[in-house]
């Protein structure tokens, strides 16, 4: 972990004079385009003015770093004060030491440890659009999104590289602590050519499995019952892909998610739920990472794409699906969760999947044949 | 209306044809639907923009089938795409001229099955997920309470 305290200057934004001399950035989607330079020129000046705010949050509250190493990037998470560490957990089994300058720079705060108020919001309540999208505030540059339920903003500039992520406060959801940071994350790795992906990945020796479903699906359970089994686990709710050398599957989160009513199947799992307190309001969290850190792959080669089918059988079983119902199973789900995802996730989702055997896992009701069904298949494959 | 030329509703509409299938998403209402087999190739068709005359001589050209039942199915599945706004008119109408169906050797053709649209609405929940909410005095967006049980 880094230990190394770099103060705000080190990465200070100096306001931009000259736009048009910056280098054209790839085109991330269709959904959003730049009306004008005036709307550009205003979402840099809201990057600035939200990223000013952080400077001076980071100033009163003393710097925090940590930095991590996501889909092979150097990621650095610098926060105002310590109240937003937990966000951490979920990608604590990324951690990297390597203070090399980072790939991308993600700033964090929050007003009420740190006194610092958040800029009045510049834009119109009808401005707030389907998944957290800012319409006015979204550029081939500048990407903005407000969470709702947490109230979290996220910021990214993708010509600096920088980030910033603003709360009312530490007590943010449990999937914001689940998943942190999915927007920022989303957009800047998709320009590394890494798409994130609402499914889960386990795996062994002979590679991985991606396993794609919208929530409730049977993800969870099925990457959950491989934590007793001699299969590693890379995540259990979002993974991220990518296709340069084979199709690959990196894991992002290592925390799991199950239904309250679900987790009475995990007994052993029982004692190391991250939040027993809440089960009534919240699903059960699990950091798989401190209890089975040796269990958490951060990357494997994924062999084939599995969609879970709860079957009501014991025994768990699978077989041959088309690839246009596994690309059904895998990109509404990614993509009504991602904002600005459109066009470029179900291509890419679509390309990962072209190549590989698809199949429905019909998942038992026996959990223990799912690995067993699982180390079947990998082994057949190869 | 049957040389009025439709094309896809980008960028509502996000859509794939992997394998024959199509998978069709509308991002603004969270709807997803599938087209396989003469569905997917008349999908395929508005990528570039088509009339429904054009897709039935397409149709007729390709598949086996009664020149009546094709042009039937065509004008519902026409009719369907457009209700669920997944296609849209565009300027230009098509030539008025309907062609007669070729006179290919149907053996060569694969049988005609009246295209099926599958609707899946089971993902709107995600989109809808964003509560109700009202605005603080800075004017952010806040959930509104549970009222008292």
């Amino acid at each position: 972990m880094w230990t190394t305290q770099v103060g705000p200057s080190r990465f200070r934004i100096r306001r931009s004079k000259s736009l048009k001399t910056c280098p054209k950035l790839h085109m991330l989607t269709s959904r959003v385009v730049p009306a004008n330079e005036d709307q550009a020129s205003r979402s840099v000046d809201y990057f600035e003015s939200v990223y000013d705010l952080f400077d001076s949050a980071q100033q009163v509250a003393g710097p925090v770093e940590r930095g991590y190493l996501i889909g092979g990037f150097h990621v650095r998470l610098s926060f105002a004060g310590p109240a937003l560490l937990s966000l951490t957990r979920a990608l604590d089994h990324l951690a990297a030491d390597d203070d090399s300058h980072p790939d991308l720079t993600i700033c964090l705060w929050d007003s009420e440890s740190t006194g610092q108020r958040m800029i009045a919001r510049p834009w119109q309540e009808e401005d707030f659009l389907a998944r957290g999208v800012i319409q006015g505030y979204n550029t081939d540059r500048i990407y903005t999104a407000f969470q709702h339920g947490s109230g979290a903003v996220s910021v990214l500039d993708r010509e600096r590289n920088v980030a910033v992520f603003w709360a009312p406060d530490a007590k943010l959801p449990y999937w914001e602590y689940g998943s942190p940071l999915r927007s920022i994350l989303h957009w800047w790795l998709l320009s590394r050519g890494l798409q994130l992906v609402h499914a889960a990945a386990v795996g062994n020796a002979n590679g991985g499995v991606l396993i794609g479903g919208k929530g409730g699906s049977g993800k969870s359970t099925t990457a959950l019952t491989c934590l007793e089994s001699k299969l590693s686990y890379v995540g259990d709710d979002y993974t991220l892909l990518g296709l340069d050398s084979g199709s690959v599957v990196h894991s992002l989160y290592n925390s799991a998610k199950l239904n309250s009513d679900h987790v009475q199947r995990f007994p052993s799992l029982l004692p190391k739920i991250a939040n027993p307190e809440r089960l009534a309001d919240e699903k059960a969290l699990l950091f798989v990472n401190e209890y089975y850190p040796a269990k958490v792959a951060t990357r494997l080669p994924v062999r084939a794409v599995l969609v879970p089918r709860v079957t009501g059988l014991p025994e768990t079983s699978w077989k041959r699906v088309s690839v246009a119902i596994t690309l059904a199973a895998l990109a509404p789900s990614t993509i009504f969760q991602l904002p600005r995802a459109g066009n470029e996730a179900l291509r890419f989702l679509a390309a990962f999947a072209r190549h590989l055997p698809c199949f429905s896992l019909e998942v038992g009701t026996n959990l223990s044949t799912i690995p067993a069904a699982i180390e079947r298949l990998l082994a057949e494959i190869d | 209306m049957d040389t009025q030329r439709f094309k896809v509703n980008i960028p509502t509409v996000t859509h794939e044809i992997i394998d024959g299938e199509a998978v069709i998403i509308n991002l603004e209402n969270g709807n997803y639907y599938s087209l396989s087999d003469v569905g997917s190739f008349i999908w395929g068709l508005f990528e570039t923009g088509s009339s429904a005359n054009e897709i039935r001589n397409q149709v007729l050209q390709t598949y086996q089938g009664d020149a009546t039942d094709i042009d039937r199915s065509v004008r519902e599945l026409l009719t369907q795409l457009q209700q669920e706004n997944l296609i849209v008119p565009v300027n230009g109408t098509a030539s008025d001229h309907t062609q007669p169906a070729p006179a290919n050797n149907n053996d060569e053709k694969q049988s005609f099955n009246p295209p099926m649209l599958h609707k899946y609405s089971d993902m709107q929940e995600l989109l809808l997920l964003d509560p109700i909410h009202d605005v603080d005095d800075a004017g952010w967006p806040k959930p509104v309470p549970d009222p008292p049980k």
